[in-house]
């Protein structure tokens, strides 16, 4: 999607700015509400914060919350989820409890993990594995499942079973799916990460965001609003390309190539 | 998000996979249910409370006037915020996906909106709109109204040419073409967005009641955790849960239901 319209769509980012340029000359006449403040006044405020610390520090409370949680939610996902899609009675097993767990909005589960962790960054991280788990299991369960049996027969035929067949036949034909979740679970990761902090952090972007409000400080509100989409959009990007370049092998990747 | 990407098809296949009745699965979770219920007895830590108790608490608080006081308003302020939601996102989605110039125009604009959190825009919708109804209807159905809409632009963008040509042979008028092909040929797509849409709205209700509201599940939530009221907290998440089972379950019937034809073409051999 990002790499398909390779001549830069300048028609789209023209719009883009003259949207821009109409919110602005609209805010500045003071036809819409004082609390839609003009864009420049935001930029300013996104750059002025990146400069003094005030916002970038933030940035780094709330990646290092994200990445620790998306880790762990990896982890643990993938080796549960090679169990399930491996052995039918784990699955049959644990097949209830992960439909039991799994409508359970993940943001339900912050006033328990508030009750249990308090409001540090133990709270969030417990959080964010629990959002971050479910997508990437599934998917992991999914593309272990759809492996070809003739290939684990070939691998079975050259001697090849256990641990080694895991490693070179499971993991290499699930990684494909196992790829999909891991992105679908970095999203949700992300807007776990903010709005946990956006109601109980005490600190951290999502918390940047709701001091800003209270404070009716709103050009730096909404740079920091602003300033998670483009943290999203980048780390979006930032899995794509990684996707392709580790995941290169399956039908779906070389046609997306071509 | 991309999930509601994926298409219609993993959907299909891990229901296959996940709808078939066991008993070593219901084993498990009886002898969980003991577990917690012997452990927390014995212990008596008041954060984790007896099974028992939170099923008593359950029965006691949802089989009362508080489902109407907490439940009944979170249900309605979502359901008006996706039914918003998908008309919206499916009327412009179908427009920006038709029309090649539109999408190339709009797609910088939409990419910008779909990348910022979907609940970063609360404290904005606090600022424009107070802490009312109105407020998490506007803010559940922006939330929701972004998968929707662009995968209702991918599937209308992304109907075969040659359906298209076929139409144009057969003279169909455009308003004949949009309702006969491109509707239909997106619908699979559609439904895809809808879904995701759907938990978005979920989860936007949930939180937009726990930063600003006096009513609700989420600010029931909440409430309990900090007036340590803790097996309404856990019954409250139970309830969450149970809703969110059954409202997935709702739209898959009634998506199996209205998109049958599609499921008949594309049973794949697994």
């Amino acid at each position: 999607m990002q790499k398909k319209t390779s001549p830069i769509n300048w028609s789209g980012f023209g719009f883009f700015l003259i949207c821009v340029g109409f919110v602005e000359i609209f805010a500045r006449l003071g036809w819409l509400t004082s609390y839609v403040p003009p864009p420049s006044q935001i930029f300013v405020a996104l750059f002025q914060g990146l400069i003094s610390g005030d916002i970038s520090s933030q940035i780094g409370v709330t990646l290092s919350v994200y990445v620790r949680g998306l880790a762990l939610a990896s982890v643990l996902s993938i080796i549960i989820g090679i169990l399930m899609g491996t052995y039918k009675p784990v699955f049959d097993a644990l097949k209830i409890i992960v439909e039991f767990l799994r409508p359970v909005p993940s943001v339900a589960m912050i006033p328990l993990a508030i009750l249990f962790f308090g409001l540090g960054a133990t709270m969030r991280i417990s959080v964010i594995t629990y959002a971050a788990f479910w997508p990437l299991l599934i998917n992991t369960i999914y593309g272990v499942r759809a492996i070809d049996p003739q290939a684990l027969d070939v691998a079975r035929n050259f001697g090849i079973t256990g641990y080694e067949a895991l490693w070179r036949v499971t993991l290499p034909s699930a990684l494909a799916s196992i790829a999909t979740g891991f992105r679908v679970s970095a999203t949700i990761a992300l807007v776990v990460t903010i709005t946990t902090e956006l109601i109980a952090g005490n600190s951290g972007i999502g918390f940047y965001i709701s001091q800003m409000e209270q404070a009716n400080r709103l050009p730096p509100m909404y740079a920091a609003i602003i300033l998670t989409g483009i943290l999203g959009y980048l780390l979006n990007t930032l899995y794509f390309t990684l996707e392709h370049k580790i995941v290169f092998w399956t039908p779906a990747a070389r046609e997306r190539v071509t | 998000m991309d999930a509601g990407r994926a298409g219609t098809g993993n959907v299909a296949i891990m229901n296959k996979i996940f709808n078939r009745g066991n008993a070593s699965g219901i084993v498990t979770v009886v002898v969980l249910l003991l577990l917690w219920q012997v452990i927390a007895s014995i212990k008596q830590t008041v954060y984790v409370p007896p099974v028992s108790t939170i099923f008593v608490t359950f029965i006691h608080e949802w089989f009362s006037p508080t489902f109407g006081q907490q439940a009944v308003p979170s249900l309605y302020r979502m359901a008006v915020g996706y039914f918003f939601a998908s008309v919206i996102g499916i009327s412009i989605g179908i427009v920006i996906g038709s029309f090649k110039r539109i999408y190339q125009l709009l797609d910088p604009v939409l990419q910008f909106w779909r990348a910022i959190p979907a609940t970063a825009i609360i404290p904005v919708g606090i600022l424009l709109i107070g802490i009312g109804d109105q407020m998490k209807m506007v803010v559940i159905c922006f939330g929701a109204m972004w998968p929707i809409l662009i995968n209702t632009a991918d599937g209308a963008r992304l109907v075969p040419t040659e359906r298209l040509d076929t139409a144009r042979i057969f003279g169909l008028t455009p308003i004949e073409t949009l309702l006969r092909v491109i509707v239909p040929s997106a619908a699979p797509m559609i439904a895809a967005g809808m879904r995701t849409g759907l938990s978005i709205a979920f989860i936007m209700i949930v939180v937009s009641e726990m930063i600003g509201s006096t009513d609700g599940l989420g600010y029931y939530i909440l409430q309990a955790q900090r007036t340590f009221a803790i097996p309404e907290m856990y019954g409250g998440i139970g309830l969450l849960a149970i809703l969110g089972y059954l409202l997935n379950v709702l739209f898959v019937s009634v998506e199996r239901r209205v998109l049958a034809w599609h499921y008949g073409q594309s049973t794949r051999p697994a």
